[in-house]
């Protein structure tokens, strides 16, 4: 049997082992891992402990890093810093709508941008920044679209943008360059899904809001809230500063530090086993779904599939790649989620990078388009999410169809950067 | 099933795939590699002996050094820098094994990132090991790694900052030997890794160093010797004549001025040696491979690269033949006679003659095992393990 129809059998039997897995309602996570072993099988390694293990640890730093920035996230909120935060905001610049709606942007992003996760977005601050975009007169519908797109557009801006890592790592590319390229489109595809969805609304009034709103807690302050992200970017400067004097400590013990200072700092007396353990039980399902990625990747290269997949791709009409990148790519992540980047990804970075494209700039492109995926079916774990937590109780896809502008420019944005990832180079820094 | 029943079963089923997947990668790291070494060798040192940092460590490595009836120059190979990429580090070893020098002194590293060699690359389903064919069985070796294995350094920072240029490079690349060039005393386990190999070569006051590499097809640098300023002649020499001579192209390339961190910069830069890196083909490594296994390792037979090709995606030719081992070792070889035959012309006062290794046609003709020796007719004292 010659390598392609061999490699094409493989495929099918984990398509179809992961199709069969979802009709009987598995999850996503265990789906891929039952198409990994229909894959490792029927490619005639049997049942290879060693591919499951190495597979399972791929991804076993980002993990780390999703845990601790967490924990660190929802002790800020246990302690109530984001309510504090949100109150704040609102009661400051409730008359000042324009200004509101930027920083309601910015709060929607970080939680997701230290993480990776759009989720712990939704999780963190949704919640909050629904009521006060529901107190300032936006439908239900375009608020749940409004979170739901900016959650996506945090978990693809930097520092930690889990598409462009998995990617970056799969073609042996420094994750260097992408602060810019990344940061830049997040923002303005944040701002202007704000503006286009959240612009026009009657507020209600001020006290109304804020009585709707989670109270902070007496003693909580800006020092509070501030002082733990002034340790995480210490380290970071210190590390970038002093190199070579410093201790290498890596991103979770920075995620770890942050946590316990918020957690020291906090005016409300807090269980910090309840809240690590809630941590990694709100977590598992994406820590389930990185891990059986890993082991999907693994086998997949094992078998050749992967070889498959980046051959097909690399070797088809250049038109035809560009053209499709919009369904493709959102597509590739409502199946494979955090698996698009190394099965997608990869091969189109090299055919990028062999047609003389900037594989940066391309691929913090192709981390804007990504994240539509998350709220499409079969897996649609971010979309659902978001509609349980910003309380909208209508028909999902009018929930989708709220989402089609700011789509449509993420898609405009990611595109452009791929096509003109060569002139706007500059934008890496190196 | 009831909850119970459940995570039993799924304990069990954890339990299995810890115990099998451990006995794998204990076994994989612990294997013995063997080498007999050649009558030419005259002392096996370790690392260690240049910098006490390395001493206890996974890279404390052995070296093997021969000397010459004459004395002349000193060269250094490096095999093992990036153990998965198997032809340098088996070059390297049939050196060990069979040269004898007449003229000047040689030092032959096998396992240059000894730590890499203990690891396969999480995501890349690498065999743990393979074996080489030989007239008196098989021999084995550790795959390997790119990098250090993480159980002997780790974490990694948010980003390398390499020592001493500042330059930004990938977090993961500060577990690189080829990025952590000319190394610290007080750094991480790679860093002081090549700066013992450094204190190496001023102490032992080499002249040539030869870092003995593998590249995918789809990475511009391969089939060539990229050269520190210091030894550019040379190097041109040499790919000319391996060009013309040997029946294989061998191109020629400087060392990039501002790409800090490779052995071909930093060498020339801080020490009086200069340094060369030989790249030949691997298409093992190429991201459009086929199946992963010790075949395609070996053979370099693979249908997807080949129509990477066809489509002019590859730096380098690929036909239905592949790349066997038995050619890539065989270009190294030949690449390093040629550099020491290349050397002596050029430098008539400090010659560098060496015996008993085969060139690319006599590899590619009697097969690379041909030339690794049992270790069951090893005499006493003259088996090392890797």
């Amino acid at each position: 049997m010659d390598l392609t129809t061999y490699a094409s059998l493989v495929l099918v039997v984990m398509v179809a082992a992961y199709a069969v897995a979802k009709f009987f309602k598995l999850s996503t996570e265990i789906s891929m891992f039952i198409g990994a072993l229909a894959g490792c099988v029927a490619g005639g390694f049997g049942i290879s402990a060693r591919h499951i293990a190495e597979g399972a640890m791929t991804y076993l730093d980002i993990n780390l890093i999703f845990i601790t920035a967490t924990l660190f996230m929802n002790i800020l909120k246990e302690s109530g810093g984001v309510a504090f935060v949100v109150r704040g905001l609102f009661k400051r610049f409730h008359h000042r709508r324009a200004i509101l709606l930027v920083l309601l942007t910015v709060i929607l992003l970080v939680p997701g941008a230290l993480t990776g996760a759009g989720s712990v977005t939704v999780l963190i601050c949704g919640g909050m920044v629904a009521t006060v975009l529901v107190s300032m007169g936006v439908p239900k519908v375009k608020t749940a679209a409004i979170v739901f797109i900016i959650a996506g557009l945090s978990a693809a801006a930097p520092p930690v943008s889990l598409w462009a890592m998995m990617t970056a790592a799969g073609v042996n590319m420094p994750y260097v360059g992408f602060f810019w390229p990344l940061m830049i489109p997040c923002l303005v595809a944040g701002i202007a899904t704000m503006f286009i969805l959240g612009w026009k609304g009657k507020p209600a009034e001020t006290e109304e809001v804020l009585a709707s709103l989670p109270a902070a807690p007496e003693g909580m302050n800006w020092f509070k809230i501030i002082l733990p992200f002034v340790v995480f970017l210490g380290f970071i400067f210190l590390g970038r500063t002093w190199p070579h004097s410093t201790v290498v400590t890596g991103l979770p013990f920075m995620f770890l530090c942050s946590a316990l200072v918020s957690y020291i700092l906090s005016p409300l007396k807090l269980n910090f086993l309840r809240i690590s353990r809630d941590t990694v039980n709100q977590l598992l399902p994406l820590l389930g779904t990185l891990t059986c990625v890993g082991i999907l990747v693994q086998i997949m290269t094992l078998t050749g599939v992967r070889g498959l997949l980046a051959v097909t791709t690399v070797t088809l009409p250049v038109t035809i790649v560009f053209a499709s990148l919009f369904i493709v790519l959102p597509l590739s992540e409502a199946v494979l989620m955090w698996g698009a980047a190394p099965v997608i990804g990869v091969p189109l970075v090299l055919l990028f990078n062999t047609l003389g494209l900037n594989p940066i700039v391309a691929l913090a492109g192709m981390s804007i388009i990504w994240p539509l995926g998350d709220a499409l079916p079969p897996t649609a774990i971010i979309g659902r999410l978001t509609v349980d937590v910003t309380g909208y109780k209508d028909s999902y896809a009018q929930f989708l169809k709220a989402c089609i502008i700011p789509a449509i420019i993420m898609i405009m944005i990611g595109m452009l950067m791929v096509i003109y990832s060569k002139q706007l180079g500059f934008l890496t820094g190196l | 099933m009831t909850p119970m029943i459940r995570k039993l079963v799924f304990g069990f089923a954890g339990l299995a795939l810890l115990v099998f997947s451990g006995i794998s990668f204990y076994q994989s790291r612990r294997l013995k590699e063997p080498v007999v070494v050649s009558d030419g060798v005259t002392q096996v040192v370790r690392l260690s002996k240049y910098f006490s940092g390395v001493e206890g460590t996974a890279n404390d490595c052995n070296m093997y050094i021969l000397e010459g009836k004459e004395p002349g120059a000193t060269f250094c190979i490096l095999g093992g820098t990036h153990p998965e990429e198997p032809a340098g580090r088996l070059a390297a070893w049939i050196f060990a094994e069979n040269a004898v020098l007449q003229k000047g002194r040689l030092i032959v590293v096998l396992s240059a990132n000894r730590s890499a060699t203990t690891v396969t690359r999480v995501g890349g389903a690498y065999p743990p090991e393979f074996s080489i064919p030989t007239s008196w069985g098989e021999q084995g070796f550790r795959m390997g790694d790119r990098w250090s294995n993480p159980l002997d350094q780790w974490p990694d920072p948010e980003v390398y900052i390499h020592y001493p240029s500042g330059q930004y490079l990938a977090y993961v690349d500060v577990r690189n030997l080829n990025r952590c060039w000319p190394g610290r005393p007080n750094g991480t386990l790679t860093e002081r890794t090549t700066y013992a190999f450094m204190e190496m070569i001023r102490k032992e006051k080499v002249d040539i160093v030869i870092d003995l590499h593998e590249a995918e097809l789809q990475y511009p640098v391969i089939s060539t010797i990229v050269s520190h300023e210091k030894a550019q002649d040379l190097a041109a020499i040499v790919s000319m004549t391996l060009t013309d001579m040997e029946g294989f192209k061998m191109g020629m390339e400087f060392s990039p001025k501002n790409l800090h961190g490779l052995s071909h910069r930093e060498i020339g830069d801080f020490s009086d040696a200069a340094g060369l890196l030989f790249e030949a083909p691997e298409p093992f490594l190429d991201a459009t491979r086929g199946k992963t296994n010790t075949e395609q390792l070996l053979t370099g037979k693979d249908d997807f690269v080949v129509r990477a090709g066809q489509h002019g995606l590859l730096f380098e030719k690929i036909d239905a033949n592949g790349w066997p081992i038995d050619k890539r070792v065989g270009r190294h070889t030949s690449a390093v006679l040629q550099t020491m035959v290349s050397w002596t012309e050029m430098h008539p006062d400090k010659p560098m003659v060496c015996d008993s290794i085969p060139r690319y046609a006599d590899v590619v003709a009697r097969g690379l095992g041909q030339y690794l020796r049992n270790p069951a007719l090893a005499k006493p004292g003259r088996i090392w393990y890797e």
